[in-house]
């Protein structure tokens, strides 16, 4: 117990300052990259009278680091700000010459909160098809290394791999949704327009998850304590399901922090904007374009929150798994 | 052939199979007309709207483009290369000049706004003082008075502002028309789209804009039930959202998109030429572009033909500062011609021989905005650079080039040479001419001319359409070709992609459609 709570006051006080860091470079950037978020609010009309005058009423023309104060000030009451470009019926608004500041615009919370349930939907069916494609062919190729099956795991790994998502995207929404009629893809109407997208997060997920079960299962396949089991007369199997598995677990969980992470950074991001599906990504990819300021960093401060946990609670896990990690 | 218990049970058991796994994948396999299961139309917009409704406070074309929907005009122009002054009656019957400074519409009766109040002449007198105003719309010539003479019958009067009223004749096919009553209700004119178009905004749905067909619509209710405006940022995801059925009109298309769509069945390409000229601005008020040799001299370097073959299907030739659809769009007899010859000579004279001397040169254009801009900058750069111009090639995304484009009201703008389009919803020639290059705006190229000016002012102070046209044609036009501010590269076609069965749809210049008409065969 007290490992677990020095543990956790270590790791997460070692969390915060990391995404403060983070929180601190994202916020620093965006005011450094051309691009005037108040420009895309009233449009390329507007005088520059009008567009001094919202960007002073929002506080983007005093020093960065002041701005950063109120922005973490903010922050510790639980408030991500006010998007710029959305409004509250959720519809992106930008280019009106008349914009009334922020009055009508949505609060950056919400609109994480109404997105985040399709992205974790879509992440969740991803990471299913992923496993359920990688852990049979993983475990199959660990225990054969020179295998034919290991020779296939490598080859499919090695092909996933090089595929590039935005290409199979395309692909499959014209060979499936478009062809065949078997799937839709575009926007989100249902579950099934879920199906799509996951299993191109699948297909990346997939090349990384093979390699490093197989790689991982072959490794404790040459411990002495297998060969040891089998003479004390345990049977292979045995040692397969109840040894081998549980000890190759330990770098699977700490694979599955970090492709977490690639998850929610990466690929995601990309697959939504391309299925148009309304998820954190789709949010976050237009704030970009659009120079919504508040979505950004509000999205930047959840997710690297997010990654934080997520690693915090892998390596808690793997400490249970493998007491000597406590020491 | 008997059956016996044990085979009776093996296909019993097959079939029951088959059945389970496929009332399994129900829910995930979906029907080939999934996009058509109703009379509603789904358009793909690739430009948000500015969640602000009343049509004076933005000049975004994807906002003009849902306008078109929503709100009545009081006419309308085709706008068609074979006669760009065409003119049909929507809110009015007629028109008539009364004198230089008085122009009279008569309007039609039994039409009723969305909230169901009648339209009457009291609603065109309060759209038209109200965004007349300084500072209002971008699209109004100037102030006007509007005197309502019966309840059908209203005067625009021009003469307390110094302009003639025939500038409204054109212009007139571009105003939506306000409810007089939402007017005086600031907030309601912003909070609610009520017009007297054919289809009648009903919620918000996220992204998506959901119409209905507007039972009361003078010219009948629409075939269609229902209309969507949905915004999909990405082209590709457009087209993919119209051939998978997720979308029945897409806007925006890449030539290549265009041409991957003519081999797909279920769906046509719509090409429009478009009000838009597609401009290589010249800094005029920053060196060394502030010498008109040297403009002609870049002029003279760039081989137009060259850049319509990348273009492709989205390009249409045009030699002229104006769309051919727009009033004083034909070709120019003087307009600069690629000559390597007289742009070393001219740059010589200039004081640059071999473009020896000359700073180096930032052309700053933009992409993800307008078809392939990116690739046909580089064509550009490359022919100066083979002329001795130093170029350097600024893309931005759109944010930034936004930022960019127009002159600063204080120091030096941004780069030496800007790409930038202008597409306008009317024949009106002077919706191009005076921001561009009239002294008194020149939002760009920040040329200050006299010559120029005159001529401008000279064309909008004539009352006579034709002969304003041959001032424009004859002396303002020849002007522009000597002085070269800007080039115009070429005409800009609209690209739609559609669903094939969807009949009746008119395609307007300036981006909207026309659906009164329109229903799936």
């Amino acid at each position: 117990m007290a490992f677990v709570l020095s543990f956790l006051l270590r790791r997460l006080s070692q969390g915060l300052v990391i995404i403060l860091l983070v929180g601190f470079v994202i916020f620093s950037l965006l005011r450094i990259i051309p691009g005037d978020p108040v420009r895309m609010m009233v449009g390329p009309m507007a005088s520059e009278e009008q567009v001094e005058e919202i960007a002073a009423e929002l506080g983007l023309r005093d020093p960065m680091v002041v701005q950063f104060g109120r922005y973490l000030f903010q922050l510790s009451q639980g408030d991500l700000g006010k998007s710029f470009i959305k409004n509250k019926s959720g519809a992106s608004s930008a280019g009106g010459r008349e914009s009334q500041g922020l009055d009508n615009k949505a609060n950056v919370l919400d609109l994480i909160i109404s997105t985040v349930p399709f992205s974790l939907q879509l992440a969740g069916l991803g990471i299913a098809f992923a496993l359920l494609f990688s852990i049979p062919l993983g475990i199959a190729a660990g225990l054969r290394p020179s295998g034919i099956i290991a020779k296939i795991a490598f080859a499919i790994s090695s092909i996933f791999v090089s595929l590039p998502n935005i290409w199979l995207a395309i692909l499959l929404i014209l060979v499936i949704s478009t062809n065949l009629q078997w799937l839709p893809a575009i926007g989100y109407k249902g579950f099934s327009y879920t199906i799509l997208p996951a299993i191109i997060l699948a297909v990346e997920l997939s090349a990384v998850i093979v390699r490093a079960l197989s790689s991982s299962v072959t490794a404790i396949m040459q411990e002495s304590y297998v060969q040891a089991g089998v003479v004390r007369g345990l049977s292979m199997g045995h040692m397969i399901r109840h040894h081998v598995l549980r000890n190759s677990s330990i770098p699977m969980l700490n694979l599955f922090g970090a492709q977490l992470g690639g998850l929610l950074l990466g690929s995601m991001f990309v697959v939504e904007y391309i299925f148009n599906y309304p998820g954190l990504g789709l949010l976050t990819i237009n704030a970009v374009f659009q120079r919504d300021f508040p979505v950004i960093q509000g999205v930047a401060i959840i997710t690297t929150a997010v990654l934080v946990l997520i690693n915090i609670i892998v390596d808690l896990i793997s400490a249970g798994i493998d007491r000597r990690l406590q020491y | 052939m008997t059956t016996t218990r044990r085979s009776f049970l093996k296909k019993s058991a097959a079939i029951t199979g088959v059945a389970a796994s496929s009332s399994l994948l129900s829910p995930f396999i979906r029907t080939a007309s999934a996009g058509q299961s109703s009379n509603s139309v789904v358009f793909a917009s690739g430009e948000p709207l500015t969640g602000n409704w009343d049509p004076t406070s933005h000049t975004i074309l994807g906002q003009i483009n849902f306008e078109g929907y929503v709100f009545g005009r009081l006419t309308q122009t085709p706008m068609r290369a074979e006669d760009p002054s065409a003119i049909e009656f929507e809110l009015a019957t007629s028109y008539k000049l009364i004198d230089e400074n008085t122009l009279e519409y008569t309007l039609r009766q039994g039409v009723t706004f969305h909230n169901g109040a009648p339209f009457t002449a009291a609603d065109v007198k309060a759209t038209m003082e109200y965004s007349s105003q300084p500072g209002k719309s971008a699209w109004y010539p100037g102030q006007v008075d509007v005197h309502v003479v019966s309840d059908y019958v209203v005067r625009l009067d021009t003469s307390a502002y110094g302009y003639p009223a025939s500038a409204y004749i054109l212009l007139a096919s571009f105003l939506p028309i306000m409810s007089a009553a939402d007017v005086a209700d600031g907030d309601a004119l912003s909070q609610v789209p009520n017009g007297t178009g054919p289809f009648k905004f009903v919620e918000q749905r996220g992204d998506e804009s959901v119409l209905v067909a507007f039972d009361d619509y003078y010219a009948g209710r629409p075939m269609l039930d229902e209309f969507r405006f949905a915004y999909m940022g990405d082209a590709n995801t457009r087209v993919l959202a119209l051939l998978g059925g997720e979308a029945d009109i897409i806007e925006r298309l890449e030539p290549e998109q265009h041409d991957t769509l003519l081999t797909k069945e279920g769906v046509r390409v719509n090409r429009t030429v478009s009000t838009e000229n597609k401009y290589l601005h010249f800094r005029c008020n920053k060196a060394p572009f502030d010498d008109p040799r040297v403009r002609m001299a870049a002029c003279n370097a760039i081989d137009r033909s060259i850049i319509t073959e990348v273009m492709g299907a989205a390009g249409h030739a045009s030699s002229s500062y104006v769309s051919p659809v727009k009033l004083g769009g034909g070709d120019i007899a003087n307009y600069p011609t690629y000559d390597p010859e007289n742009c070393q000579r001219l740059l010589a004279e200039a004081g640059f021989p071999g473009g020896q001397g000359l700073p180096e040169i930032e052309y700053i254009t933009s992409t993800g905005f307008y078809p392939k801009t990116k690739e046909y900058g580089e064509v550009i750069a490359a022919l100066m650079a083979e002329q001795g111009f130093n170029v350097k090639l600024t893309v931005l995304e759109t944010a930034a080039w936004l930022e960019r484009i127009y002159q600063p009201e204080s120091g030096e703008p941004a780069g030496h040479m800007v790409d930038v389009g202008w597409a306008t919803g009317s024949p009106e020639p002077d919706l191009v001419l005076r921001p561009m290059w009239h002294s008194s705006q020149s939002l760009i190229t920040g040329i200050k001319d006299d010559e120029l000016d005159a001529a401008l002012d000279k064309e909008q102070a004539e009352g006579d359409a034709a002969k304003r046209l041959d001032i424009i044609a004859d002396e303002f036009m020849p002007l522009m070709a000597e002085k070269v501010p800007s080039l115009s590269l070429f005409t800009s076609v609209l690209i739609h992609g559609v669903r094939e069965n969807l009949e009746g749809a008119y395609f307007y210049a300036n981006g909207p459609i026309d659906l009164s008409k329109a229903s799936y065969t």
